[in-house]
Parts: structure tokens; sequence; C-alpha cells
């Protein structure tokens, strides 16, 4: 079964569908991040403080959607196995989490979009094991793949060892042997349906030239016989650095096309904000951030997908999004709640909603097939913005022809 | 109390503004400026000047166009201050004409609608100087077939530094081109351009290299050779960037501005005329009635080099000073919106995949040059070895070859396990499993003419001594306020620091 269809493609952006077991994800797509597991009790949605607020609306559960339908910004969302230790965890709950898939519970039982989940390699690999209040487990592909599997994972990515900035070059290659190691261990589990996405590191055509031939030498045949995607990783230290991003998707996009994996979706894994509409224009799939909560506990209001004010300053008529033009939220979010997350917790969701329609706006545009309308909407974004506005003029003449 | 309510307009002393207006001008060719702007105003098709100079040493300035000519109301407003019938046009201020004001004699001899008129002012500098409003005689007839404009200036007052006997064909065509309706852009502007020829006369006293300058009012462009296909040919590439119109928000309301320009490497600028030096022309200008007027610097971004960029932004909105070399508005919205968009127009060129291959190109030129400069740097450096027929030891890292030398040949000396050559002390030696600190110079004096910090040193190697006077007055003076001694006839040898022993190593002696 094909997971991926590409339906149309202006310049080298693409826009289609990603089939996962019984949900269909439009691309490009944002999968917001969520943490599922807080370590709070299960009636309250596993805690979490605003994360459980959020996922309050992830579930339309009174009284945070108050009967609005928030579906349309969760249809694909993205955790992590390493999300598990954010919160002190005891064994026992530990192993209560991993009982029932997340979909399979009561309490998400109104979730129904896509679940990527991700290894958390970089975090659990670095401490060495997955440990808790009382317990600890070395960490190893299989024991995350078991985890992934537990949570009911529609996407799933091999472990992996991103690179760092500081990393020198023998680092890396010690990185990717062990990162292609792990990938050809988990093509040897039982996937149960799910999408399998390999985890891709480099910044460079070099750098990923070799970290393909790596994978080659590991695997007992063709990538795409294996694997259903790219998860393109360790670019979150590289999320100020428009041009280094840019240089390391479109290297990917070439080194994808001369070894005919161009049919594979791509994923960008922890990025979003100013670089996600460039990346999409080079013709990234999907992406994932937790940057509108992270920004929301900071007190932060986006104001576009570039822009954010204080939330006591916001003026939230000016948005009309579902959260804004709730009098209830509106209400709370200008502090007229006893929590703390029940402030901030419709400030995430505002934030989300305000990039999942920028995403959507692109998406249309690209299934549009206008070429000039994809340009001026780019352009329109970008043009106020001098820092990243002559990055946005070099992927426009890459990708959708010259100015001149 | 009675109260008494009037109300009075501000007075104006008459004289004291055309000498005001008119000493803004100093220049004879901003006469010519202005005498071009009247005859294209005037829709001439042909204007002449003629420069020469009088029996009595006056220089004669005649400016005769076949253009609309003057009526009585248009040759009033010529004499008058701020009273242009002109409006839409290059002189609507009518200050321009005030600069014949700065001579000795104005005759405007003029014909329109079967009319001709002769105007004459006399002594108008004296006049104003002495406190005098200057007056002008007014002849005319009728029966005149034709419409033209004569104007005849004797005795014109250059400011200082400048004079007529400066003309030259050169300097007035290139003047032409850069300053005045002369260089306009409107053609490549999309504008529509009315053509007028220009016929410049010197007297031989200025320039007896020609006879005549003749050119059309127009500004051309280095011709378009976009193909980077050769190293060589790079600054002689020259790319045309076409007509754009552009709009920006000033205040709630639309301004429109066009822009057009090319980028391209310095032989293919040189074809371009030039006034003032060659390299300060370029970069981005703008430009009212398609006449640039002043360049805006910052709108080309650091990463780039200005003079390989010539864009001129025309827009109808900019105010100009009365002698039209800068903008007037410049602390207005309506001058930060247009250099915040020529920004992200300029960002648009920059961006270009031809320009980006041609910055490429260029870098791969410069390390071409480089490599050639290296290549006779090298051949000189080995007839030098050639004739010396010694070994020369000029820096750090030849030293740090004959360390290794040494050390490998069983000199009795370590290994060297670091350097970093920005550090007064360059080296870590590794010997024994013991660390040394260690200062390297070609000559020992060298250390401390540059004023090393050597006091953590744990030795000094030196290929030579070098200059043992030079060392022997640091020995006097004190080095950086210690005192220091150099004992470098012991058997080890040494040089004494407050007094803490570093040794020093002469490696010359250890291949002798």
């Amino acid at each position: 079964m094909t997971s991926f269809e590409t339906s149309a493609r202006v310049g080298d952006a693409r826009s289609g569908k990603l089939h996962c077991r019984d949900t269909v994800v439009e691309t490009p797509h944002l999968f917001p991040v969520i943490n599922f597991y807080c370590g709070g009790l299960a009636r309250t949605h596993f805690g979490g403080g605003v994360f459980r607020t959020v996922k309050e609306f992830l579930s339309n559960e009174v009284p945070a959607a108050n009967g609005t339908d928030y579906s349309e910004y969760f249809r694909g969302v993205m955790t992590s196995v390493a999300s598990l230790t954010d919160f002190g965890l005891s064994r026992e709950r530990y192993l209560s989490y991993l009982e029932t898939p997340v979909k399979s519970r009561p309490e998400f039982a109104e979730f129904d979009g896509a679940l990527f989940v991700d290894s958390g390699g970089y975090k659990l690999l670095n401490e060495g094991s997955l440990s808790g209040t009382n317990f600890s487990i070395e960490t190893s592909q299989k024991l995350i793949h078991g985890i992934q599997r537990a949570f009911g994972a529609d996407i799933a990515v091999n472990l992996d060892l991103p690179f760092e900035e500081s990393d020198v070059y023998r680092d890396r290659v010690s990185k990717t042997e062990a990162t292609a190691s792990f990938a050809a261990e988990f093509v040897n589990m039982d996937a149960e349906g799910s999408r399998r996405y390999l985890t891709v590191h480099g910044y460079s055509k070099a750098m990923l030239d070799r970290f393909f031939d790596t994978v080659a030498r590991t695997l007992p045949g063709p990538i795409d016989q294996f694997y259903d995607g790219i998860a393109f990783g360790g670019l979150v230290p590289k999320k100020d650095d428009l041009n280094g991003l840019i240089n390391a998707v479109s290297s990917l996009k070439t080194v994808l096309a001369e070894r005919n994996l161009s049919h594979l979706p791509i994923h960008v894994l922890g990025i979003s904000g100013r670089a996600m509409p460039l990346l999409i224009a080079l013709g990234v799939d999907t992406f994932d951030s937790s940057t509108y909560l992270h920004s929301a506990i900071n007190g932060k209001y986006s104001t576009s997908l570039f822009t954010s004010t204080n939330v006591a300053e916001a003026d939230f008529d000016i948005c009309d999004c579902p959260v804004c033009t709730s009098p209830a939220l509106r209400q709370q979010m200008r502090g007229d709640a006893e929590y703390q997350k029940d402030i901030l917790g419709p400030v995430a969701v505002h934030n989300l909603i305000l990039q999942q329609q920028f995403v959507k706006r692109l998406r249309r545009s690209i299934a549009e097939g206008n070429r000039e309308q994809l340009r001026t909407f780019l352009e329109n974004a970008y043009q106020d913005r001098p820092q990243s506005r002559k990055f946005a003029y070099r992927v426009i003449n890459q990708t959708l022809g010259s100015y001149f | 109390m009675s109260e008494q309510l009037e109300y009075r307009k501000p007075s104006v002393n008459e004289v004291n503004e055309f000498l005001e207006i008119a000493s803004d001008f100093q220049d004879p060719l901003e006469l010519i400026r202005e005498a071009l702007s009247n005859s294209y105003d005037a829709k001439a098709s042909r204007v002449t000047i003629e420069i020469d100079q009088r029996f009595d040493g006056r220089t004669r300035i005649r400016i005769q166009d076949d253009g609309n000519g003057m009526d009585e109301e248009g040759l009033t407003s010529f004499f008058d201050l701020g009273n242009s019938t002109k409006e839409d046009s290059i002189g609507y201020k009518g200050h321009g004409t005030k600069i014949y004001y700065k001579s000795d004699l104005v005759e405007v001899d003029t014909a329109k609608d079967g009319v001709g008129y002769r105007a004459v002012m006399e002594d108008p500098w004296e006049k104003l100087n002495s406190h005098e409003l200057p007056e002008y005689s007014l002849y005319s007839g009728t029966g005149v077939d034709e419409t033209y404009t004569n104007i005849e200036i004797v005795g014109f007052r250059s400011g200082e530094g400048f004079s007529a006997g400066k003309l030259t064909y050169n300097r007035i065509n290139h003047y032409i081109n850069w300053k005045t309706i002369g260089g306009s852009l409107a053609h490549r502007l999309a504008a529509d351009p009315h053509e007028m020829e220009i016929r410049v006369e010197l007297d031989d006293v200025f320039d007896d290299t020609r006879n005549e300058l003749v050119q059309q009012s127009r500004f051309e462009f280095p011709q378009e050779r976009t193909d980077l296909q050769r190293l060589d040919d790079i600054e002689s590439a020259c790319k045309h960037y076409p007509y754009r119109q552009r709009t920006v928000e000033v205040n709630g309301r639309e301004v429109t501005y066009d822009i057009v320009g090319f980028v391209a490497g310095k032989e293919a600028r040189e074809e371009l005329p030039t006034y003032g030096r060659h390299s300060t022309q370029f970069g981005i200008w703008l430009a009212k009635d398609h006449i640039k007027v002043e360049r805006v610097p910052s709108v080309v971004g650091s990463d780039h080099e200005t003079p390989r960029f010539f864009f001129v932004a025309n827009c109808q909105e900019l105010e100009l000073s009365a002698n039209r070399e800068t903008v007037r508005n410049k602390s207005s919205a309506l001058f930060d919106a247009l250099v915040s968009d020529l920004k992200r127009f300029l960002d648009r060129v920059v961006e270009d995949p031809w320009y980006r291959e041609y910055l490429a190109q260029r870098k791969t030129v410069e390390i071409e040059e480089s490599a050639d400069e290296a290549a006779g740097s090298i051949q000189d450096r080995i007839e030098r070895a050639r004739y010396a027929n010694t070994v020369s030891v000029s820096n750090s890292h030849e030293l740090i070859a004959r360390c290794t030398e040494y050390a490998s040949s069983g000199g009795s000396f370590g290994q060297i396990v670091d350097f970093d050559s920005t550090e007064d002390i360059e080296a870590i030696v590794e010997k024994g499993g013991e660390y040394r600190a260690v200062a390297l110079t070609p000559s020992l004096h060298d250390l401390f003419v540059a004023e090393r910090a050597v006091r953590e040193a744990d030795q000094i190697i030196c290929w030579e001594y070098g200059d043992l006077d030079i060392l022997r007055q640091i020995e006097v003076d004190g080095y950086l306020g210690r005192d220091i001694q150099f004992v470098l006839s012991a058997e080890e040898p040494y040089c004494e620091l407050d007094g803490e022993r570093i040794p020093v190593l002469e490696l010359q002696q250890c291949f002798s």
C-alpha cells in the first residue's frame, strides 16, 4: 500500500496525502508536539499543566473546548518516547501508560489524528537509559520500538543519534554508523501496520551521501523497501540559521532524487516558525514543533507565524480563530482563571491554530497549482523581514523561477 | 482699553531672496543643467549651448532651442522668483532660472503664438549685491512664424573652485549624462520619452580637441553580456535588470515608483561616462524626472560591493533641493518607505541566480588571481634562495619544519604537539612526558621588537639570534618595564627576565 500520494506540485513544493492506518493527513502539515503522559492521573488526562489543557482541546473536552471542534488542528500529532521522562515517572505508572495505546484510551476517544512517535534518541541515548523515580531500563532499539508500539504509533522512527554542531568528522561517522545499525535493527521488528520513517542526519550533500551509503550498506535491500518516509533530524540547533536549513533540505532533496527516493515523504523534526514556509517550498511535507506550546508557557501570544506579543498586551479582537472568538476563552486568556494552565492553554492552542492556518493556506496554494499565487504568498510573508527576506527570495528563485 | 484686530501678511525681502536662491548655484555646469531642463520642458527637439570668451575676457553662454517658446506670462515667470507657470515638469519651482542672475547680462529672445519677445536685464548680480532689484526691459513684435528660445548670459559668476575655464567637452559630456535631463532614464523606465538632441560648442580657448559635442537625451547602459562561461569575461559581464514598477504604502495611500538598472564588472562600468570618481558613481540612485539625484548607499547590503550595482529608482513624489543636488524630503514617511522597498528589491537582485553565479565566478577569478600572484612570489623566493645559498627561516612555520627535522635527526628537542600562530607563545612541546611552552621566532630580536609576552615561556627557540645591537639596546631600555639580560655566549644560552631564566635555543647552530 502506498503510504504517500502526491497530488500537486508547484516548483519543488508538493501537496499530497499521507495514509496512516485509518487516518489520512493532508500535506504539507505541521504536527504539534503533544505530551500524552505527563505524570498525572488518568482522569486528568495524565496531568501536565498547559500540556493538559492542550490535550483537552485535542480531545474536544468541555470546558476547554466548550463544544467547538478543534480536531482539524490535530490531524496529525507528534509525541516522543522521551516525553515519558519529562515528569517524574514511577515504574507502576510507566507500566500503566503502556497498557493501552493512546487512541484506545477513553480520555482520547475523540482524537482520531495520526500519531507520530519519535524515538527520543537524542535524550535517551545521551542518558543511556529510560529512567523513572524507581526504575531504569537501558536504552535500546528494541525498547524504544516496544514503547512506540505500546503508544499505538501510526508513524514510528528508528532510534537515532543526531549530530551536534560541536561534532567533528569522526563523531559524525560514529553516530551515522550507530543510527544505521539501529535502522537495520528496526526493520526486523514488527511494525503492526504503522509507517516506518528513517531518521536521516547531515547538513550538506557530502554528509548526506555518506549517511545514505552507510544505511544502504546496513539494510538488506533498498531503503524504500523498508521505510515509508524520511525523518530529517538534527536541524534544531540550526533553527535560526535559515541559510543552513535551506542548504540542508536542498541537499537532502538532491540526494533523494539521485537515489530514486523522491517519492518518499520528508518530515523535518523539530522545526517550525519562519523557516517552515521556505522548507515547504523546497519540498518538505511535514514538520513537528512544540514552539506553539513553549511560547505560550513563556507568555507569548502569536500575532503571525513570525511575531508574537505578551499575552497581557494581546488584542484578541484582531484574530478570528475559534479560541480568540470564544468569549469564555478570551476571559481566561485575560487572566480570569484559577490556574495558569487555563490562561496559557488557550494561548498555546491559538498559537498552534495560527501556524496551522498558515500551513493550510500554503497547502491550498500548492494544491491549486498556481505558481504566481504561491510566489506572492511567500513574498508577502517575508517582504518586511529583512533578516529572512533574502533567503525567501533565494528559495523562490530556486524553486518557482527567477524574478528577472 | 479698546481692542483692535488686524490681519497682516509677513513680508519678503525680495532682493535677499533672489540673492539667496542664486547663491545656491556655484558651477557653470549647473547653468547647463537648468538650460537643458527648460528646453526639455518646452518640448524642444534640439538645443544648442555655445560657450565662448568675449574680447574683454568675460564668458558668454548662449542657449538656443526650438521649443514652444515663451509668451509674456512665461517670460514674466522666467524672471520672477517662485512663480513658475509650469506644472508637473522639471522646473516647477521657479528657482532654477535665477542662476542667470549671477551675471552681467541676461538676454532672452523668444517667440510663441506668432509673437516674439526680447527681454534684457543688465547687471543683475551687481544690482542684487547693491541691494537693488534688477529690472528688465521687454520688447515685443508680431508676425513671427516659428517658436524658439534663445538666451544669452554674459559674465557668469562661478563660485569658488568653479570656473568656466575648467569646462571641457569631456567634462560637460559626463556632467550632462550624470546630472541633467541629457542623462534621462525615461526610455528605460517605461515613461514616454521626449527625445532631444543636445549640441554643445566650446570656444577653443576652453577646449580645442573637437568642434562640438552632440548627443541624445538618454542614459545608455553598457551592453548586456550575461555569459559567464569564461572566467576572463567576468569583469566585462553585465546583466540588465528590466524596468519594474513598484508600489509602496505611505500613510495609507499608494505611491508608485519605477526602477531599472544593471549589475556589471569593472570593464563594463568603464563604458559609462563618469562624473567624479568612477567607482563612486555606482550604487542605487533616487531620481526625479528620470534624472539621478542622490544615492542611497545603505540599500545594498554590506555583503555586496556597491560599485557592482547601478540602479535608478524614479519617484515623482520626491522633493528636491533648489539646486537639485539632493532629495529634500528625507525626513519623511515617503523616503523611509522608498528605502525600505528598495532594500526588498535589491534583495531580489542579490538572490537572483545569475548574480549568485556571477559572485561565484568572481570568487574563482579572485582565487585564480591570487594563485597567479603566489606563483610570481614563489618564483622570486626560489631565485632569492638560489642565490643566497643558505637556509632561510623567515617565519614560525618554517621554524617548525626545522624543529621537526632537528628532532627526527636525533636532536634533543621533543615533539610539537600544539601550535597556535595567533598566540604569543605559539607551541607546546612534549618530551618524555614533560610539556614545555615554547615561543618560536625566526630571529631572537624579532620576538622582543614585536613585544610579545614571553614571561610564561619555558623556552625560546629562534633560528638565529639576529641583531645583537637591538638585543643589547633592549637590555639597556628594559623590556616592558622589566629588567632583561641576554646571556647568549654561555654553554646553555638564556635570557633573564626579572631574574627568571628562559633558555634560548639557536636552531641554526644545530645544523652547522
